[in-house]
């Protein structure tokens, strides 16, 4: 067999594991847990005053859920289930499926995070390239602040920008994806207000993200610069311009490329903590709210969404790097 | 025999504080750590319990001679859940932090040393678990676990926090499987499991002091998100709980500064600090590391 048949195998089987791997412990964790999946359902119920009928209800509820089955059936059904795409009915929504409210809270993060993570990676990138090229004491204070920054936790920035901008000057909005009495269409007068919503939840976003990739570019360009290639560029009499873009941002920028691609499957995942403290509309926020009614259905879902998402795109990425870069060789390790 | 052993482990731990004492970074940001938890002990056991119940002062009370952090919306004193916070915050880090590090330094120990199938299986584990986001997991089995404890946090906190200890511990183990004091240890009958412990141990506390600092930095971070999501301890109180409230009741847009502000500057506090000793842990192990 072939080093790169083996290697795609390999990966192949890590991909095929991680999401049965996962999607069994998403199975298994709610019949572990002592009492039943549904408990929390009843109380809600039974505190909402609904006295009549509500065995029949939970009966019913357990056949749509196939919890009078053995687990062995239950799990097949939930595998094929997923297959289907069907995520089931939201709890504290009820006649609304799964999936349709995930449709919903998804343009919202996708559009947020798409576009904060292709802005912060250029402008990292950018300043990365600059910063290890010329290198120098400023350059040094730089990554030191960046490696301080790229540490601390997204939302702490996220809170610092709500109290300052928000609080404090008020500049912008306090929460929400757009102004309360607008209706979603595709105008300018939305666009803008959109924009104006996302501002700030976008440059916490950018901020906190772009040090990891000012930093990666850095060091990676740093390297380069030291190889013999870029030596003998110098030697030639190559203008530094040159050298730099041509000889070693091109040679340094292959891991941004695939680090940019597998942040890029972030996006089905939300920016969780973002969300919550600007109230914006997405995946974070869905998510949340199910935590909040005890919606199992809802947080089971957008967590399969974003494990599967998530593994996808490393899986992909994975199979890409022997393309992009001749250097590394299928197999290996 | 138990005395002499006692003496010798005792030694061996000196050692370690001794070389790890050879990084000024390590010192101070150990320091410092403390130097928290002591006062947060101090706090507790000079204010009464009862000023942790609700309804002790009036809520929302600003910072004053009375109330020095101030009050929260249910009249708690602010000053005592930020002290208590940071016990239970450093708590469940503890807790994570002891049993990945320990889990995750076997699981690579035996994957490198034994190789073969052993390797492969727990190779195959560690990848899978490497590439599963892991702060889903939590959200979704805190979801299902309502009404965690301090410790029960920290333990869930510990089921991810074995993979990047084994993937390390088992690159080290493969190169020190290869050494020839391991092979003359083979010879004179030692059995493969003392060996792990007794021979490659010793030369791989750094590293897995490396990874407990990073597992502990890491455990008090996601217990802070998995909070302020909402999935905290709800009897007791930590730095993310201590966070989740405020953000919950809009604290930030209603001008209560004193309600958000010193939990997350404890956070940070906190977080500084272990990272500038995680800082001085990498340039001991790797002294061409040096940044600042």
């Amino acid at each position: 067999m072939s080093a790169t048949a083996k290697y795609l195998i390999e990966r192949f089987t890590i991909y095929l594991l991680t999401i049965f791997v996962s999607f069994t412990i998403i199975f298994l964790v709610p019949r572990l847990v002592p009492g039943d999946p549904l408990a929390v359902f009843y109380d809600r119920l039974r505190e909402a005053g609904a006295m009549q009928g509500v065995e029949q209800m939970i009966e019913e509820y357990k056949r749509m859920l196939g919890l009078d089955k053995d687990i062995f059936t239950q799990y097949v059904s939930y595998i094929y289930s997923l297959l289907r795409g069907d995520l089931g009915y939201s709890i504290g929504n009820f006649p609304a499926k799964v999936s349709d409210m995930i449709m919903e809270a998804l343009p919202w993060s996708i559009g947020l995070l798409s576009m904060t993570t292709i802005l912060s990676w250029l402008i990292g990138t950018l300043l990365g390239a600059i910063s290890g090229w010329r290198g120098g004491r400023l350059s040094r204070v730089f990554s030191i602040a960046a490696l301080f920054l790229s540490n601390l936790p997204y939302y702490v920035l996220a809170i610092l920008l709500v109290f300052v901008f928000a609080y404090t000057l008020r500049w912008f909005p306090y929460s929400g994806g757009y102004s309360v009495g607008m209706t979603p269409r595709l105008s300018l007068d939305f666009v803008l207000d959109v924009m104006w919503h996302s501002f700030l939840p976008a440059l916490s976003i950018i901020l906190s993200s772009l040090t990891w990739w000012y930093l990666s570019m850095r060091s990676m360009v740093a390297t380069v610069k030291g190889e013999d290639f870029v030596v003998f560029a110098e030697a030639k009499g190559l203008p530094q311009r040159e050298i730099m873009w041509n000889y070693a941002v091109k040679n340094a920028i292959l891991p941004q490329v695939t680090g940019l691609a597998l942040s890029m499957s972030r996006i089905f995942v939300g920016a969780l903590i973002t969300e919550v403290i600007f109230g914006y509309p997405g995946l974070g926020t869905l998510m949340v709210t199910g935590i909040r009614t005890l919606d199992y259905f809802l947080i089971q879902g957008t967590i399969l969404l974003s494990i599967f998402a998530v593994a996808t795109a490393t899986f992909l990425v994975e199979l890409t790097y022997p393309l992009l870069d001749p250097r590394i060789r299928y197999g290996g390790g | 025999m138990s005395g002499t052993k006692g003496i010798r482990k005792y030694r061996n731990i000196v050692k370690v504080l001794a070389f790890l004492r050879r990084n000024n970074k390590v010192t101070y940001g150990v320091i410092a750590y403390l130097a928290a938890l002591l006062l947060s002990a101090f706090v507790l056991v000079a204010y009464s319990p009862r000023s942790k119940v609700v309804g002790y002062a009036d809520p929302l009370l600003p910072p004053s001679p009375q109330h020095l952090l101030g009050t929260d919306i249910l009249g708690r004193e602010l000053l005592v859940l930020l002290a208590e916070s940071v016990i239970n915050s450093t708590v469940i880090g503890l807790i994570a932090a002891t049993i990945g590090t320990l889990a995750g330094s076997l699981i690579g120990f035996l994957s490198g040393y034994y190789g073969g199938k052993v390797d492969y299986v727990s190779r195959l584990f560690t990848d899978v678990f490497l590439s599963v986001p892991s702060l889903l997991f939590l959200i979704l089995i805190s979801s299902l676990v309502r009404a965690v404890t301090i410790v029960q946090m920290g333990l869930l906190i510990a089921l991810f926090a074995w993979p990047w200890p084994a993937r390390q511990v088992r690159a080290q183990a493969l190169s020190l499987k290869e050494r020839e004091f391991i092979y003359l240890s083979e010879l004179s009958g030692e059995s493969k499991l003392e060996i792990i412990i007794r021979e490659m141990m010793p030369h791989m506390i750094p590293w897995m002091t490396a990874n407990f600092v990073n597992a502990f930095i890491s455990a008090i971070l996601t217990e802070a998100e998995l909070s302020i999501l909402g999935l905290g301890p709800q009897t007791e109180m930590t730095l993310g709980m201590l966070l989740w409230w405020p953000l919950n009741n809009a604290a930030i847009y209603r001008g209560l500064w004193w309600w958000w502000a010193p939990p997350l500057i404890a956070l940070i506090y906190l977080f500084f600090t272990l990272y500038v000793v995680q800082l001085g842990i990498t340039e001991i192990i790797n002294p061409r590391s040096r940044v600042v």
